[in-house]
């Protein structure tokens, strides 16, 4: 089937329509901050500037904090209120193949190995609308970990950029049905198609960072005790959540309750296994030390997510490397993980 | 400079007169360097010093055991003396290695200046008090202080004075006040209800990473308020009014601590201006005390001792 283009002085046009029936949501940016945001209904300015938001999609369906339901203590116990759902669904025009994927990659968690209603209320009724990159940053290493600059695998549509106008790939079966009713799309013609080619060549040949992960989750396997390496490896980490929060495949969450005068609300928030407090219990914290909480957040993304779900829970979105504040980088330390605990004097 | 850095740092190491070495390193990225914390004197080879040092490597003093070497920088300097005054450190456990810093390039402002990506910058060079910016082939000249960060431009100590061993020439103190204060200047002008609207729309935006109090030497408690479960002195749930009050808190805990090292805002990576507050901080401590942390060590520190000259009537 032939693909669709656009011209990208009509994208402002296109979302106007989908607006009518999403709630869209397009790249945005507050005091410097990238991230997915409603979007104002004009500005698509930031298809000049957009490479990747700092704060991932994933916001969108597992948001930093949300309510999960209100409760009142009554006469026999307590009454419980759901909490009010989002009126309108979500279309997020602008995802990057490295955080789509991430999305399939939580959906093995929350779709998958069990049903989250909080997290799938959003997400099945979302459209992906994934834009190629052009540009990719020098912490991307997305051609590492099994998807690149305009991969269009787990998106519904893709944007592809071909100079003035993108080329529209419909995906899913969701995107196809989009597209049948959005106004304003021309098709595709061989001379587009051979500039898409082009142009995906280009942004994959400018992702240079690479990470061999041949044979990892063995090596991480093999080399868990050895506390030396973690030590080292671990050594400038400051325990902040940056890489883990802001991380596209990460979904550790808190839930706390607050309670005044008898009535109340249960939330959910973003944590993080970089904070000590996350693995605290009663008696003990099983890694009180910093090394394991280091070790923690590497093999779950490169030896047990691939355990369970054979995939690395890692998109090479390059977030982590970008934000941290001691430059702490994921590749070089999946590059030095040993194959076996060596003898040491 | 960087030669004799790394003859010392492994002298140090060979003759065992420190059991660590914390310095710096190229970093993984462009314009980064990034922490060097090791015991391996073959590691000392790779020591750098450039403009783009920024962490406080003080933050990583109270976590090693032994005698530690570190490279200090003015600030970095600052961090370790006040340490010292609050007894977290002792100084005969510490070998100061001092770097004169010129100030630290602020990324953030070469990104806006030049309006592209630091990915696509090809080189960023200090000559004196110019830095010139190379891009597209071009080259771009602008004034350290259009470049250097806020709190290097207010910096009052550029060359550590507490130190073991000096690399190169001790630098005068030439902050640029008015430039560094430009922020709080132009927030304390605002009207109270605007101001107020200003910093809940910047705490909207935390998502409680807690790097400005991780990445902050002064920031030392084994337990943090925050932390605290049993009672739960603020929710970690990052809703504006939580996120305030956890910053709140932070800032007046360092009071008196704080020795404006700028790596609480540096840190954030939602661009909280941070500093806004604990510079105003900073400076009330110094306008009600005369206190400076991190100036001399045998000082007693701030909020820990008393005087009865500055007693206030309610405790007359």
């Amino acid at each position: 089937m032939a693909n669709k283009k656009v011209s990208k002085k009509d994208i402002a046009r296109l979302l106007e329509q989908w607006s009518q029936q999403f709630a869209v949501l397009a790249p945005s940016k507050e005091s410097g901050v990238a991230a997915m945001a409603e979007w104002d209904g004009k500005d698509t300015g930031f298809l000049d500037w957009y490479r990747n938001t700092v704060v991932p999609p994933k916001a969108s369906f597992l948001p930093p904090m949300e309510e999960m339901f209100r409760f009142q203590k009554g006469e026999e116990g307590y009454n419980i209120e759901p909490a009010p759902k989002a009126e309108r669904n979500q279309l997020i025009f602008g995802i990057r193949p490295c955080d789509a994927r991430a999305m399939a990659i939580l959906d093995m968690t929350f779709k998958d190995a069990y049903e989250d209603p909080y997290y799938l209320s959003k997400r099945k009724s979302a459209v992906l609308v994934g834009l190629g990159c052009t540009n990719p940053c020098e912490s991307c290493f997305c051609t590492s970990m099994g998807t690149s600059p305009t991969d269009p695998t787990n998106v519904d549509l893709m944007f592809i950029n071909i100079g003035d106008e993108f080329l529209v790939k419909e995906v899913t079966d969701k995107g196809k049905e989009l597209i049948a009713k959005t106004k304003g799309l021309k098709e595709a013609t061989k001379d587009d198609e051979a500039k898409a080619e082009q142009s995906k060549k280009t942004a994959y040949d400018r992702v240079t960072r690479k990470l061999d992960t041949e044979g990892i989750k063995d090596r991480l396997l093999a080399s868990f005790d050895d506390e030396e390496y973690w030590e080292k490896v671990a050594a400038k980490c400051i325990s902040c959540g940056i890489c883990t929060l802001l991380c596209p495949t990460c979904f550790c969450f808190d839930i706390n309750d607050e309670m005044v005068k008898g009535e109340g609300t249960r939330f959910r928030s973003w944590d993080s296994c970089g904070f000590p407090l996350y693995s605290k219990m009663p008696m003990e914290n099983p890694r009180q030390e910093k090394w394991r909480r280091v070790r923690q957040k590497v093999c779950h993304k490169y030896e047990f997510y691939p355990m369970t779900f054979d995939v690395i829970a890692c998109t090479g979105c390059g977030r982590c490397i970008r934000l941290c504040p001691v430059n702490w980088d994921i590749t070089q330390v999946i590059e030095s993980v040993p194959a076996k605990i060596e003898a040491r004097k | 400079m960087e030669q004799k850095l790394r003859q010392e740092a492994k002298a140090l190491l060979e003759q065992n007169k420190v059991d660590w070495i914390i310095g710096f390193e190229p970093g993984s990225l462009k314009f980064t360097a990034t922490p060097l914390i090791t015991r391996d004197k073959d590691d000392t080879g790779r020591l750098v010093i450039n403009p783009f040092m920024v962490n406080n490597l003080a933050d990583f003093l109270t976590g090693l055991k032994g005698r530690v070497g570190i490279v200090a920088k003015g600030c970095d300097s600052r961090s370790i003396v006040s340490l010292i005054q609050d007894n977290k450190l002792v100084r005969e456990d510490v070998v100061i290695l001092a770097v004169p810093c010129p100030g630290l390039i602020d990324l953030v402002k070469v990104e806006k200046l030049v309006g592209k990506d630091r990915d696509e910058l090809d080189d960023i060079t200090r000559e004196g008090d110019k830095v010139i910016i190379k891009v597209d082939g071009q080259k771009k000249e602008f004034a350290t202080t259009q470049v250097l960060f806020d709190h290097c431009l207010a910096c009052e100590l550029p060359t550590p004075q507490e130190y073991d061993i000096l690399l190169g020439e001790v630098r005068p103190p030439a902050p640029e006040l008015e430039v560094s204060g430009q922020n709080i200047a132009k927030l304390k002008e605002t009207p109270p209800a605007e101001r107020w609207e200003f910093w809940k729309n910047e705490f909207s935006r935390c998502i409680r990473c807690y790097a400005c109090r991780n990445a902050c030497p002064a920031c030392f408690c084994q337990r943090c308020f925050v932390e605290e479960t049993e009672p739960q002195w603020v929710m970690p749930v990052p809703r504006w009014q939580d996120n305030l009050i956890f910053q709140i808190v932070r800032n007046i805990h360092v009071a008196g601590r704080c020795t404006d090292c700028g790596e609480c805002e540096r840190v954030c990576p939602v661009n909280i201006p941070l500093r806004s507050l604990t510079r105003e901080m900073y400076g009330i401590v110094d306008e009600l005390f005369s206190f400076k942390s991190g100036m001399d060590k045998e000082a007693l520190p701030l909020m820990a001792h008393y005087e009865q000259e500055e007693a206030e009537d309610l405790f007359r």
